[in-house]
C-alpha cells in the first residue's frame, strides 16, 4: 500500500473515532464516598498532543476568569490554559525544565503566580500570562543551606497579608517564610524525630475553613499524613492519612482535597488516588480508594481500589465544584476531570 | 488480504499488553497502536476503516474499562512454624475477594474471603483477586508461606551495606520476614560481587533444599542474583562441593516489589551439617533499565534447609 492510501484510509478511521456517539464514549463510573461522589471524564483535554505536548502535569489553578491553569514541566509551554471544557485557550513558558509548584494568589485584585522550579532550585512570582515579577532563589538567609543544590522547592501558600511560604519538599523540608517583597522572616520543620518535624514536605496551604483559628497545612508526604501549623511556624497537630501519599492540600470551601499520588501498599505500581477531607479533617471520600473507616481519630489504612488513576499529583477544584486531577509521570496524559453526582 | 486476521490479533496482543495507559480506555489504546504501528500493519486499501470499527465495538461494548486494584494480604510473617495467619481486606464495596491455595489463579468460582485464612502446609501459596460486576478484576495478588526447615545452629554471612545490616545475621533464621517492601525491617541488603552465606546444622542430616528469599524491586535497584550456587562441606577432602545451583533471568517486565522465595533442589540427597551458598549479583544493570550499567542490589531477608 502507498503511504497516501495508508494516510487517506487512517483518517477515514480516525473520521470515524471523532462519529463515535458520545453516549457510547462516557464513563459512567462513579468514584468516591457519602456526598463527595464523582463522574470521571478521562477524555477532558482537548489539546493537540503534537501542539501542546505534556511531560509531568503537576499542578492546576483556576484563576479569576474561571479559566484552568496547567503546570506541566514540558519546556514547550510550561502553562497550558484551558476552559472548563478542556479547550485550550492559551499556552506560554518555556524557562522551567522543573516545573512543580504552582500557586495562585490575588494581589490586589490582580492574579498572580508563583511556580516552585526543582530544577531551578528556585521560586518565580509571575504575572498570570507568564511575565516574572520577583524570583527568590535559595534562602541562605536560614543558614541551614550550603549551595542551591539543597534547595528543592515543591509548593508555595501565600497568606492573606502576602507572606509567602515555600516548603522545600525534595530539599531539606523545612518551610521558609518570607514578606511579600520576598524577605526572609523564619524557618520552621525541617527532617527529624518530633511531630513538628516533616519527611518530604511536598506542599503548604493556607487553611481558612475556621476563621476564627486560620493556619497552615503542610505535607509530610512520607508520613502519610498533613500538619498544621500556625502562622508562625509552632506546630499544632497532625492529620493522620495512613497509607496514602498525600501531595499538597487544596480546600475548597468547607473541605480540604488533595491527590494521593501512590498507596503506600503498592509502591512505584501506580495505585494512586484522590483523598476528601471535612471540616474536621476526616476523610469522608476516596476517588477511586478504599471506603473511609475510622477507628478512633486515625483513619484505616486507606489504598486504590479502582485503577482510575496512576500517579495523581495534584488536584484542583473549580466555581462549580468539579475536579481536575493532574498526574506525574503518567504516560505524559492530560489531566483527568471528575464532575460532582448530585 | 489474506493474513489480515492474523495480523490483527497482533494487536490485540499489543494492545492488552498496555497496562500502562489504564486510565485510557481500550479505544484510546487502539488508536494509539494504529498509529503506532503505521509501517506494521501492513492493511489492504480501504481496510483501515474496517479494522477501526471491528476493535472499537467490542471496545465501546465494554465502555468503562478500569480494572480494580489487588487486594491487600496481610500477615505477620510469610515464614511459619506451626500455622501461618493471612488476612485479606479490600475496602470497596460490591466486590468480592476469591482466593485459592492451589496455586491457580482464582476465578468466581474460588472460595469468597470471609475471615482469616489458616495455612500449615509448607510452600502453600495464596493467591487472591477481587471481582465485581463494574469494574475489570484485578492483578493476583500472592506470597507463599514457608515452613521452618532443618535446625539451624550457627550462621556466618558477608557483612551487609551498612544502610541494609536489619539486625544482623541472625535475622537470615529468625522465621521473620517475606514482607516485600524495602521499608520492612528485615531485609539484609549488599552491593557487591559475591555474598557468601555459611549454615552449621545442628546435626549432619539428609539435605534435600535450600532456600532463599530474595526481593525483587527494580524500582530500588533490587535484582535477583545472576545466579545461586549451593556447596555442602565433605569432612573426606575437607572442601565444598558443588551441590545445586540456579540461575536467575531479569523479567524487565515485573513492576513493583515482589519476594521471591528461590529453591535450590539438591540432587543427590547430600547428608551434611555444613552448607555454603553463593549469590553472584547481576554485574551490570541492563540496558533497559533507568541504572543501566551501574551496580546492583540484592537483598535477603531468609535460609531455610530442608
Amino acid at each position: 500500500m502507498q503511504r497516501k492510501d495508508f494516510i487517506k484510509n487512517t483518517s477515514l478511521g480516525l473520521l470515524g473515532a471523532m462519529l463515535t456517539p458520545q453516549y457510547l464514549a462516557k464513563n459512567e463510573v462513579i468514584l468516591g464516598h457519602n456526598n463527595k461522589r464523582y463522574k470521571i471524564n478521562t477524555r477532558w483535554s482537548q489539546a493537540d498532543v503534537a501542539r501542546y505536548p505534556v511531560n509531568n502535569c503537576h499542578e492546576m489553578i483556576q484563576d479569576k476568569k474561571g479559566r484552568i491553569l496547567l503546570l506541566t514541566d514540558e519546556t514547550r509551554n510550561n502553562v497550558l490554559i484551558y476552559d472548563k471544557n478542556g479547550k485550550i485557550l492559551d499556552s506560554w513558558g518555556s524557562e522551567y525544565p522543573g516545573a512543580h509548584g504552582l500557586t495562585l494568589f490575588n494581589e490586589n485584585g490582580d492574579d498572580v503566580l508563583f511556580i516552585c522550579d526543582n530544577t531551578r532550585h528556585q521560586v518565580i512570582k509571575t504575572t498570570i500570562d507568564g511575565r516574572v515579577l520577583m524570583t527568590l532563589d535559595y534562602p541562605k538567609e536560614t543558614g541551614m543551606y550550603q549551595k542551591e543544590e539543597e534547595y528543592v522547592p515543591t509548593e508555595t501558600a501565600i497568606a492573606p497579608n502576602g507572606d509567602i511560604y515555600v516548603a522545600d519538599g525534595y530539599g531539606k523540608d523545612y518551610v521558609i517564610q518570607y514578606n511579600h517583597k520576598g524577605e526572609y522572616i523564619r524557618h520552621f520543620g525541617g527532617k527529624g524525630d518530633t511531630a513538628a518535624h516533616l519527611n518530604n514536605a511536598h506542599g503548604v496551604c493556607i487553611d481558612t475553613r475556621d476563621k476564627a483559628n486560620p493556619c497552615l497545612i503542610v505535607t509530610s508526604r512520607q508520613q502519610n499524613a498533613f500538619k498544621r501549623y500556625d502562622f508562625e511556624g509552632k506546630y499544632l497537630e497532625t492529620i493522620d492519612l495512613k497509607g496514602a501519599w498525600v501531595c499538597r492540600p487544596v480546600i475548597k470551601g468547607d473541605y480540604l482535597y488533595a491527590a494521593v499520588l501512590q498507596s503506600n501498599s503498592r509502591l512505584g505500581a501506580q495505585s494512586g488516588f484522590v483523598t476528601i477531607l471535612d471540616k474536621n479533617n476526616r476523610v469522608v471520600s476516596n476517588l477511586a480508594g478504599s471506603t473511609p473507616q475510622y477507628n478512633g481519630t486515625s483513619p484505616d489504612e486507606m489504598y486504590q481500589t479502582i485503577k482510575a488513576f496512576q500517579y495523581p499529583h495534584d488536584v484542583c477544584i473549580d466555581d462549580e465544584e468539579n475536579l481536575y486531577v493532574a498526574q506525574w509521570n503518567s504516560g505524559k496524559t492530560y489531566p483527568i476531570k471528575l464532575e460532582p453526582v448530585v | 488480504m489474506k493474513n489480515r486476521k492474523q495480523k490483527v490479533e497482533i494487536g490485540i496482543a499489543r494492545a492488552t499488553n498496555y497496562t500502562d495507559f489504564t486510565n485510557f480506555t481500550n479505544y484510546d489504546v487502539w488508536v494509539y497502536v494504529l498509529i503506532s504501528k503505521i509501517r506494521k500493519i501492513r492493511v489492504v486499501r480501504s481496510s483501515v476503516c474496517l479494522i477501526h470499527i471491528m476493535l472499537s465495538m467490542p471496545a465501546l461494548h465494554a465502555q468503562e474499562t478500569f480494572s480494580l486494584a489487588p487486594p491487600l494480604m496481610s500477615y505477620p510473617s510469610v515464614f511459619f512454624t506451626k500455622e501461618a495467619k493471612i488476612e485479606l481486606f479490600f475496602a470497596e464495596p460490591n466486590t468480592q475477594i476469591h482466593y485459592t491455595t492451589n496455586n491457580q489463579d482464582p476465578t468466581e468460582n474460588d472460595p469468597i474471603y470471609r475471615s482469616l485464612l489458616s495455612i500449615t502446609k509448607n510452600f502453600t501459596t495464596v493467591k487472591a483477586k477481587v471481582f465485581s460486576k463494574i469494574y475489570q478484576p484485578s492483578d493476583v495478588v500472592q506470597a507463599t508461606f514457608i515452613k521452618d526447615g532443618l535446625p539451624i545452629k550457627s550462621i556466618e554471612c558477608t557483612p551487609p551495606n551498612p544502610k541494609y545490616t536489619s539486625s544482623g545475621t541472625t535475622t537470615l533464621i529468625d522465621n521473620q520476614g517475606g514482607i516485600a517492601a524495602l521499608s520492612s525491617k528485615t531485609w539484609l541488603g549488599f552491593q557487591i560481587d559475591t555474598v557468601e552465606i555459611v549454615l552449621n546444622l545442628t546435626k549432619k542430616q539428609r539435605v534435600k533444599k535450600v532456600l532463599l528469599n530474595l526481593l525483587q524491586d527494580y524500582g530500588s535497584w533490587i535484582f535477583l542474583p545472576e545466579r545461586i550456587e549451593a556447596f555442602s562441606f565433605n569432612d573426606k577432602t575437607q572442601s565444598f562441593q558443588l551441590i545445586g545451583n540456579q540461575v536467575f533471568n531479569q523479567d524487565e517486565n515485573v513492576k513493583g516489589s515482589f519476594c521471591t522465595p528461590s529453591v535450590i533442589e539438591v540432587k543427590k540427597g547430600i547428608k551434611t551439617d555444613k552448607i555454603k551458598v553463593q549469590l553472584y549479583l547481576v554485574k551490570r544493570i541492563p540496558d533497559w533499565h533507568a541504572g543501566k550499567g551501574g551496580k546492583s542490589w540484592i537483598f535477603i531477608d531468609e535460609i531455610k534447609v530442608y
